[in-house]
């Protein structure tokens, strides 16, 4: 095939995504900037960012989505991490099990996993305090005091994404060839040298997408908040994604909801940016192979 | 090596307790006496299932009932949006793009963007499309959702699916190709049909992440039932808020009955889920 008819069948292949790209891209990144930069009465106005800089909601919501994410990822990713190794390494015949029992959080609703973590943080009535007070702690209140509240949210958020994370790294395990593992044994590497000079290199794509998607996911978050503490107690739990749902749909401050939207964009924006710059993610996503031929 | 066996084994299914065990609290939730549910220290092992959680309906605040048969009209409402959506975005969007990336365009922007697309969260641009659907005065309606949904369904779709098409042998594109079909025949009738386990994957799991979703439910359908249309998890969302002190049995019913259909699809399709949500980051 010629080069221009190439680039028509091309072209006429990708023209639904192109107008995707506009009308849920272009267009809506084009409405918040419009929204951002006017006040209600449509005039131009720096104001909405001004406002930003001694809105002390937001600084809270800021704090509590570094918290919240720190917390989120530092726990999905050691937990997923360590179970996909744990199952790797066991071979018997219950392995499906194990697995699919893993797997099934990922698969249930977030606003049902709020409702369950209801039932189970309840300080009368659920099951956690419970176990717990055989160790001697008495009931705590887990979503409504300011110092559990956060901790209770990444706790329901690890038992819903830690499964993402096991998934791509135990995919990754299954990746790497038996022979290097062989040649280790040859070599008479202990297990751990084998893991960390063997095993460790080897699933380096896995980690760091593993790493990125589940990073991307807890920046999203918005569901366990609004089900399970509603922001609260006070501000404790107002993460970034909630509070711009606030402003905008229950202030209606739809100029000032797009500003914060914006500031939003521009976080994730630099995270990817910062994850595309410094680790060859690209490659492991399989998009440096467009580039080929 | 063996004598480790008992341990790991104990251990493993420590952990799928710690994993099965929320699904299980709110089943036997559902299934208990009011009086067990409301009890100390708690009920595991019911004395009594019961399942008028399940049917009973006493209604409070005019459409939001006690018990989980009040979200059967959200069922409905939920699988028409997640169907429409997720087979639009797939067939008329993604697929072709996906093809079109991997074979013709090979542009590694448009991938980086489609990529950037998947990774938005919903809060960005929940006043932008709010402001959307209210000018094609779509609020409160399937449509309104459905468009809004293609927003996050087509790109991740498209992402995934450019895995798949990569894996498509050139040679059996050009032996089609040798055999007189067109360009588009051959993504057609050849192509599309090699990659089915993709097209699975990405129809299964956009309609679980519509199935689920909640912020856009909120924004775009926020008027009370029967005026507008709405999903389940808005439905539960509005029973949690009221309930979240009292009907828990009713709740967890409700819960049960929302998170069935994805958890079933999930357990059936696995395999594909699996390769769909690892696409790329196994290729290395």
């Amino acid at each position: 095939m010629r080069r221009g008819q190439q680039l028509k069948v091309g072209l006429v292949l990708a023209l639904p995504i192109i107008i995707y790209f506009f009308c849920f891209f272009v267009y809506p990144l084009f409405t918040l900037f419009q929204g951002a930069f006017t006040n209600g009465a449509n005039v131009f106005t720096l104001d909405n960012f001004r406002s930003m800089l001694t809105d002390s909601i937001l600084k809270i919501a800021l704090v509590n989505t570094a918290y919240y994410f720190l917390g989120s990822v530092v726990v999905e990713f050691s937990v997923g991490f360590g179970i996909a190794v744990l199952l790797y390494n066991y071979t018997g015949r219950l392995k499906p099990i194990f697995r699919t029992a893993i797997f099934l959080p990922l698969m249930a609703s977030p606003v049902v996993i709020g409702l369950m973590w209801l039932l189970i943080l309840n300080t009368n009535y659920g099951p956690l305090d419970y176990f717990l007070s055989f160790f001697g702690v008495p009931p705590l209140d887990w979503l409504g005091s300011q110092a559990l509240a956060m901790p209770s949210l990444i706790m329901a958020n690890g038992w819903e994404y830690s499964p993402f994370v096991f998934l791509i790294i135990y995919a990754g395990l299954q990746t790497v060839p038996q022979q290097l593992y062989e040649a280790a044994s040859v070599d008479g590497l202990t297990r751990l040298q084998t893991f960390r000079f063997i095993t460790l290199p080897s699933i380096r794509p896995s980690i760091v997408v593993a790493f990125l998607l589940n990073a991307i996911g807890v920046l999203k978050g918005f569901d366990l908040v609004y089900v399970l503490t509603n922001g609260g107690p006070g501000y404790a739990t107002y993460i970034l994604s909630f509070y711009t749902y606030v402003v905008g749909f229950s202030f209606f401050e739809t100029h000032y909801a797009s500003a914060l939207a914006l500031l939003f964009l521009v976080i994730i924006g630099a995270f990817v940016f910062v994850m595309l710059k410094f680790t060859a993610v690209e490659e492991y996503l399989g998009l440096k192979r467009l580039k080929e031929e | 090596m063996k004598k480790f066996s008992i341990a790991v084994i104990m251990l493993l299914t420590l952990i799928s307790l710690v994993y099965l065990f929320p699904l299980y609290w709110t089943l036997v939730t559902a299934l208990k006496t009011s009086g067990e549910i409301f009890s100390r220290p708690p009920v595991f092992f019911p004395s009594q299932i019961i399942f008028s959680n399940f049917y009973i309906s006493l209604n409070i605040f005019g459409a939001v009932s006690q018990t989980a048969i009040g979200s059967v009209p959200w069922l409905i409402d939920s699988t028409i949006i997640a169907v429409l959506a997720t087979l639009v975005s797939t067939f008329l969007i993604a697929a072709p793009a996906a093809y079109s990336l991997v074979r013709y365009l090979r542009s590694v922007w448009l991938g980086r963007l489609i990529l950037f697309m998947t990774m938005i969260p919903g809060a960005v641009f929940i006043v932008p499309f709010f402001l959307m659907v209210a000018k094609m005065n779509l609020l409160n309606t399937w449509w309104g959702l459905i468009i809004v949904y293609i927003s996050f369904t087509a790109p991740f779709a498209t992402w995934l699916l450019m895995g798949f098409f990569n894996d498509v042998p050139k040679s059996v594109e050009e032996a089609a190709q040798i055999d007189g079909l067109s360009p588009y025949q051959i993504f057609y009738k050849v192509s599309l049909r090699l990659v089915r386990p993709g097209i699975i994957a990405a129809i299964i799991l956009n309609f679980i992440l519509c199935w689920n979703e909640l912020l856009y439910a909120l924004v775009i359908t926020y008027s009370p039932f029967p005026s507008g249309s709405q999903t389940v998890p808005l439905f539960l969302t509005s029973f949690i808020i009221i309930e979240k002190n009292f009907a828990w049995g009713g709740l967890a019913a409700a819960g049960i009955f929302t998170m069935l259909p994805t958890l079933i699809l999930g357990i059936y399709a696995q395999r594909y889920l699996v390769r769909g949500l690892t696409m790329g980051s196994v290729k290395g």
